[in-house]
């Protein structure tokens, strides 16, 4: 359903994608002076460290960060951010002139009327799987998406909702409209900043290691829900069976450093990020087991070999290990046996774990190579956004005018996105007033 | 159509239909969700025991009571002697 409403409005800067890399990018030119319009697809920016619980290698809650953070890109009165919307095309007229549609599609709430009080999600009779709970526990169809979410709306998700008006009759502030409806805006800009974020590989995609059919085979952003404070269950627990877990194995590299599947590259990432979780682990579970398979652990920055070497120091068993294949065992307790070769004594041995946490890498997002129908928007042999001078000025994408920031461009952690943020903005700044 | 604030919703319902698997859906959530909550009125009960007496996949009533202590018809009771499992109960 198209309103076929176009209004026309300019900024000085689009910045695409609301993770923690647009959300920096868009700051630090709107802290300047210029003004900004941030366009998100999901219903609340931050990206993925929104959902994250600590971060490596300081073990900060990753909340208590970016709530902050996102509050004040919120709140500044030179950005302006669409959520649930996505860029139809960019046109560059000319330097200094880009001429954008955004599509945005309807919330059926009123953002700026909405206190977030919940009594429309207590009416609503639908569950669902929770998307931004990576499907562990269901949602409603009125719904706020998750507790630090931003905006702090409710939205309807139209697909599952029964129209049965339940959450109209008791919201207090008549901020749900069903006439809401999606809107074509078409804007100027004087420069653009693609922060597009990554994917997730799709473990599956990977039949041998079972995800999907063994229960107690979860992704690494699943157990990331689970050891945030925003968690889906009270605390670490076996999807299979409600059990909590005492021998827990991490698959590194699933999906990434294999060209079989399409991804030759290492994700920079997974390393670390098992790391940390196995060291929260250990702390939420005091006696669990926990080993990390292994092919090499890269700890290449700052704090990083420390990180590992605590890991270790804490009891976690590392393993240079390669997963052949995961099954179930036979007695019906939920349990894997993951069959793997020991790398470091050339057999192949088999282990018994409880679960199994699939330490997923990054892959490309390529929706920004659609947005341009005139210009080529090269990417990258691996499909990242292509960085036209990577040493010199490495936000500089194949289009005079348009910046490249996060993981957008390359597998990153968060530091490394905020610096690729900080030098898009700084690029787009320096364009911007040489007009 | 004079759309009546706080009514929105029948402006939607005549111009879309509700798929029949988004009804099916909701009929088995809230079949699901009757016999888990009837389960808990005779007694506090672990996962195990509850599919048991639910005749479903374990996962799935993973899946369904956690959803249910989300939407506060159901709260998490003590853990066995082993640290493994819980006991659910009602919220009172
Ligand atoms: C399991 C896991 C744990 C991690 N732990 C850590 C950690 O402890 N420490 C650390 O430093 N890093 C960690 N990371 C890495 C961290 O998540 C990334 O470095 C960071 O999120 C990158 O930010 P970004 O903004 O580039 O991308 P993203 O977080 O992917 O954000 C991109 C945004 O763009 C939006 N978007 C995408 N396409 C469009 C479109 N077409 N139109 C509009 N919007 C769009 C997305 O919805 C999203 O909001 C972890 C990653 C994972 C997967
Ligand atoms: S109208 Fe839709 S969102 Fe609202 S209560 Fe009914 S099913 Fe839920
Ligand atoms: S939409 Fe209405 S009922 Fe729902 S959270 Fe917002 S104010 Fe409350």
């Amino acid at each position: 359903m198209m309103s076929g409403q176009s209004k026309n409005i300019s900024f000085d800067a689009l910045v695409v994608g609301g993770g923690i890399a647009g959300g920096e990018a868009a700051l630090n030119l709107a802290t300047t002076g210029f003004k900004v319009l941030l366009v998100e697809k999901e219903l609340s920016i931050g990206g993925k460290m929104i959902m994250l619980s600590k971060v490596f290698p300081t073990l900060d809650c990753a909340a208590c960060i970016t709530t902050p953070k996102v509050s004040e890109i919120s709140r500044h009165p030179n950005i302006t951010i669409y959520t649930s919307s996505e860029v139809g095309n960019i046109n560059k007229i000319a330097e200094n002139n880009f001429e954008a549609t955004i599509i945005r599609k309807p919330r059926y709430v009123v953002i700026e009327d909405c206190t977030a009080c919940q009594l429309c999600e207590q009416a609503c009779p639908v569950s669902v799987p929770d998307q931004y709970q990576y499907n562990l526990v269901g949602r409603k169809a009125a719904f706020i998406p998750f507790s630090i979410a931003s905006p702090k709306a409710a939205a309807i998700d139209i697909d599952n909702c029964i129209l049965c008006g339940a959450c109209e009759k008791v919201c207090p502030t008549n901020c749900i409209d069903f006439t809401q409806e999606t809107e074509e805006i078409q804007i100027s800009v004087k420069t653009v900043i693609l922060a597009t974020g990554f994917k997730l590989f799709d473990p599956l995609l990977m039949p041998r290691y079972g995800f999907g059919l063994f229960k107690n085979v979860i992704t690494s952003m699943q157990m990331e829900r689970e050891l945030a404070p925003t968690r889906p269950f009270n605390t670490v627990l076996r999807p299979g069976d409600g059990k909590v877990p005492d021998k827990i194995a991490y698959v590194l590299c699933t999906g990434s450093r294999d060209a079989s599947i399409g991804n030759p590259i290492c994700s920079q990432i997974c390393c670390m990020y098992s790391i940390k979780q196995s060291q929260l682990l250990m702390g939420a579970l005091p006696m669990a087991d926990v080993t990390i398979y292994y092919l090499n652990i890269r700890s290449f920055g700052k704090g990083f070999e420390e990180f590992y070497q605590q890991a270790k120091g804490m009891g976690v068993n590392f393993v240079k290990g390669k997963i052949g294949k995961i099954r179930e065992t036979e007695n019906g307790n939920g349990n894997l046996i993951l069959r793997y070769e020991d790398i470091n004594e050339g057999i192949v041995k088999e282990a018994e774990h409880d679960m199994v946490i699939l330490s997923v890498g990054v892959l490309p997002n390529q929706d920004a190579s659609g947005f341009f129908p005139k210009e080529e928007l090269k990417l990258d042999p691996y499909k990242f956004i292509y960085q036209a001078d990577s040493l010199i000025s490495p936000a500089r994408t194949s289009i005079d005018g348009v910046f490249v920031a996060g993981t957008a461009s390359g597998p990153m952690d968060i530091p490394d996105s905020i610096l690729s943020a900080g030098s898009a903005s700084a690029e787009a700044l320096s364009y911007l007033i040489q007009e | 159509m004079e759309i009546e604030k706080g009514k929105t919703f029948k402006y939607l319902r005549d111009k879309r239909e509700v798929p029949q698997q988004v009804k099916d859906q909701l009929k088995e959530f809230n079949r699901i969700k009757k016999a888990m909550l009837d389960a808990f009125k005779e007694s506090d009960l672990t996962i195990d025991q509850l599919t048991q007496k639910l005749n479903m996949p374990k996962p799935e009533v993973v899946y369904y009571l956690m959803s249910l202590i989300k939407y506060g018809f159901v709260q998490t009771g003590e853990v066995d002697d082993m640290d493994e499992y819980f006991t659910y109960k009602l919220k009172k």
